[in-house]
């Protein structure tokens, strides 16, 4: 699927975490799995269909043919399977961090990550399937080596990062590509015309087919790659028992009932049974041995996948009502983060300003690189620091947490800002008519100067308030599933209900900051009618 | 009460205050009068400890402004020091976000942690005793200049200071109402409050003040009874300067 939009940040941290010495497990993964009773295991369900997406029937319910993997090679373990929900690209960076045990989302083989983190064998052979309008042109690659023939670029749609792209990269004489955050985005914009052709894992390419129909396949897949499970450096016991699993699952045939529900289940795959049969992809001839033999059923003629049951596709209005149902709840989570982060910041931010202004200068310079700093790096890298950088110093933060103390601590480098403005709009006679009336400048910032200010900036400071209540969807990196992130998961697992989902979504946001609005404005005629001097 | 002995104050390279010594009686009233630029109001403002001074020294009955005084470390000596010495603006600086009432309760309540009650009590006095018992509720915006600087010095009053420092408080008014204000500061001179006036009214500082110093490029030129100093004036600075102040 996708590979990290922010490789770099990534590598990065991890790069200085290494350098810290922090890298290594502090325990073994699938003891500490054993003892706890359940194993963690890190998806995007936004990376959606057939890999891991919230059922039709239910969208609370989480399927997908990662899902069932998870619970058979959980099950093999001996343990439950716990689903952490995680931006894809951020996987590695969670297991990292110790906050999910294993990664299983339609991740590659590739060297650098084979170098970074314990390798299971291939659970799936994938390829790139070319996709294309059936009312197009393209019938073979070899067309696309020359140009269109009006001389210009064929338009190609990909997934950001992906695999295709890279392919791509060989054509780029002929063929221009426009990289998609989604895999279905691309698909959409071949049905309408605006693209000539889509390149797509073969999985995402076969299910998403039905959903498409005025898309065609041309010629056979190309660049055959491995999805493999990744666990953290030095957790081969668990890495080893997930190959036994695997290899279980194989020769028992349960494997190919799985990807034959999702419509997977291709002749590439038999690249899997001679991978198993010989050993000789990464050395698990070990693991091999330790199969049961008499699982070694041939897989071609396994037991005939089971027909998913068929049940009635929920109506229109029952799917709004469960999308409404999910979103208002995720929505709860945007209230409650807002809620709780933005008092934090407006005291802390307050603080800083009048440390600022009034403290002495060894106060001053460190609040002032503070919120530059703050300022000029983004929420996102910040929460990234929070969650995944200080687990390698031994400071592990839960989630929300997390993203409480990052909103908190950026905004109120804005704060501070606001303020610092108000307090210097007050004119300076208010505080030597303070002082010279015997106070404390403690005192007179407290009952004189900062009360003035505070009229001065409510209109500013709810504007902010606004903002975070938009911002907060950035917390999805740390895996919080806000209202952005939900609709975003809802919305890429069901197409046709876009426009549902967005009204909804839109609506669900303006409840939240038009009554702030409306309090602001309440407040700002109270106080302002008693400052005009 | 106040012993002011060879004041220095400097801007940078600037010498504002070129040492100035000056003494103010309990129960006197001392005005300062000059020229624009001659230091009137800094003499105030280092009296009042709101500027630091490069040399001298200000004694307030025992307590003791000095160069080394230091605003942070020295603070509560600096608070001690203006509750006994209070000070009234040009521009009033009232607070806007409190009533009349409470600008004039605010300090005694907070500072001297009196009870509500007995502050409000002196303060609807003071109030009257300037005329504005009545704006007790309304807000500092809802009043006239005049009304705004007898609401100030109530709230001066209202700290019980032994000393209180005018800093032109009637410049920023038109005639009448610093007529208001001016009555207000004879009444309290009267009663025998210790006050030092900066001032352009030359009739008030005649008739209402004891002593009359006239600041001059830093220095107090020359200093005596008001009577003396206007009517027989020793230096040819405050010559020039009556002269181009009686032409107003």
């Amino acid at each position: 699927m996708r590979r990290a939009a922010l490789a770099h940040v990534f590598a990065f941290l991890l790069y200085l975490s290494g350098a810290l010495g922090g890298v290594a497990a502090a325990e073994d993964a699938l003891e500490a799995a054993r003892a706890r009773g359940a194993l963690r295991w890190g998806a995007d369900q936004e990376g959606g269909a057939p890999f891991i997406y919230p059922s039709e029937q239910d969208q609370s319910v989480l399927i997908g043919f990662e899902v069932e993997m998870a619970e058979n090679l959980t099950r093999a373990l001996g343990v439950k399977v716990e689903f952490q929900q995680s931006q894809w690209d951020a996987l590695p960076s969670m297991l990292q961090a110790n906050k999910v045990d294993l990664i299983m989302n339609g991740y590659e083989w590739m060297p650098d990550r084979v170098a970074a983190m314990e390798t299971s064998i291939p659970y799936y052979v994938y390829a790139l399937q070319l996709m294309v309008n059936k009312e197009g042109p393209i019938q073979t690659w070899e067309q696309l080596r020359s140009l269109k023939p009006d001389g210009s670029k064929w338009r190609f749609g990909v997934l950001s990062g992906s695999a295709a792209e890279e392919y791509l990269a060989d054509f780029a004489a002929t063929v221009q590509t426009a990289s998609y955050d989604g895999v279905t985005d691309s698909m959409r914009e071949v049905e309408t015309g605006k693209l000539d052709a889509t390149l797509q894992d073969t999985p995402i390419a076969n299910f998403y087919q039905k959903d498409f129909p005025r898309l065609r396949f041309a010629e056979a897949p190309v660049a055959e790659g491995y999805y493999v499970v990744y666990a953290r450096k030095g957790d081969k016991a668990l890495i080893a028992a997930v190959n036994d699993a695997i290899i279980g699952m194989y020769r028992s045939g349960e494997l190919k009932r799985i990807y034959s529900r999702y419509g997977m289940w291709d002749d590439q795959q038999k690249v899997l049974g001679a991978i198993i049969d010989s050993g000789r992809f990464y050395n698990v001839a070990a693991a091999l041995e330790a199969a049961p033999a008499e699982a070694s059923a041939d897989p071609a003629t396994g037991a005939p996948a089971a027909a998913p049951v068929e049940e009635a596709p929920p109506t229109a209005t029952e799917k709004a009502i469960e999308y409404a149902k999910l979103l208002s709840a995720a929505a709860g989570m945007t209230v409650a983060l807002s809620a709780i982060s933005f008092p934090l910041a407006i005291g802390l931010g307050l603080l800083i300003a009048v440390g600022r202004l009034y403290g002495p200068t060894w106060v001053r310079m460190p609040l002032t690189a503070y919120v530059e700093f703050l300022r000029g790096t983004p929420l996102m890298l910040q929460l990234y620091f929070i969650f995944y950088f200080l687990p390698e110093l031994g400071l592990t933060i839960p989630a929300f947490p997390t993203a409480i103390i990052g909103l908190a601590i950026n905004y109120s480098a804005y704060e501070s800002e606001i303020y610092r403005a108000g307090l210097q709009a007050i004119p300076p006679g208010q505080m030597e008519a303070a002082l010279s009336l015997g106070m404390s400048k403690p005192m007179a910032l407290r009952r004189i100067i900062v009360p003035q200010a505070f009229r001065i900036v409510i209109p500013p400071v709810v504007n902010d308030f606004i903002a975070m209540f938009k911002d907060t969807s950035v917390c999805s990196v740390v895996t919080i599933v806000e209202l952005t992130k939900r609709f975003s998961v809802l919305s890429r697992n069901n197409v046709s209900d876009l426009v549902v989902l967005m009204g909804l979504t839109g609506l669900l946001y303006l409840l939240m900051s038009y009554p702030m609005s409306l309090l602001a404005r309440r407040i700002e005629k109270q106080l302002g009618n008693e400052v005009r001097v | 009460m106040i012993v002011v002995q060879n004041l220095v104050k400097r801007h940078g390279a600037q010498d504002i205050l070129k040492g100035i010594s000056l003494t103010v009686e309990k129960g006197e009233v001392a005005a300062i009068i000059g020229p624009s630029g001659g230091g009137k109001s800094t003499f105030l403002r280092c009296v009042n400890g709101l500027e630091r001074i490069q040399g001298g020294s200000i004694q307030i009955g025992d307590l003791r402004l000095l160069p080394e005084t230091d605003p942070s470390r020295d603070s509560a000596l600096l608070q001690q020091v203006r509750k006994r010495v209070g000070f009234v603006f040009q521009q009033f600086n009232l607070f806007p976000h409190l009533s009349v009432l409470e600008n004039l309760t605010e300090a005694p309540v907070q500072v001297n942690g009196e009870p509500r009650e007995q502050a409000e009590a002196r303060a609807m006095t003071l109030l009257k005793r300037v005329g504005l018992d009545a704006k007790a509720k309304a807000w500092p915006r809802d009043l006239s200049g005049g009304q705004q600087q007898r609401v100030a010095i109530a709230r001066t009053l209202c700290m019980q200071p032994e000393c209180i420092l005018f800093d032109e408080p009637t410049s920023a008014l038109d005639p009448v109402m610093a007529g208001e204000v001016l009555k207000v500061i004879g009444d309290l001179a009267e009663a025998r409050q210790t006050m030092i006036v900066v001032t352009h009214s030359m009739s008030f500082a005649r008739e209402v003040c004891d002593h009359v110093h006239v600041f001059a490029g830093g220095h107090d030129v020359e200093h005596g009874p008001p009577a003396r100093v206007f009517g027989d004036p020793q230096h040819a600075t405050t010559r020039s300067f009556l002269r181009e102040a009686g032409r107003d």
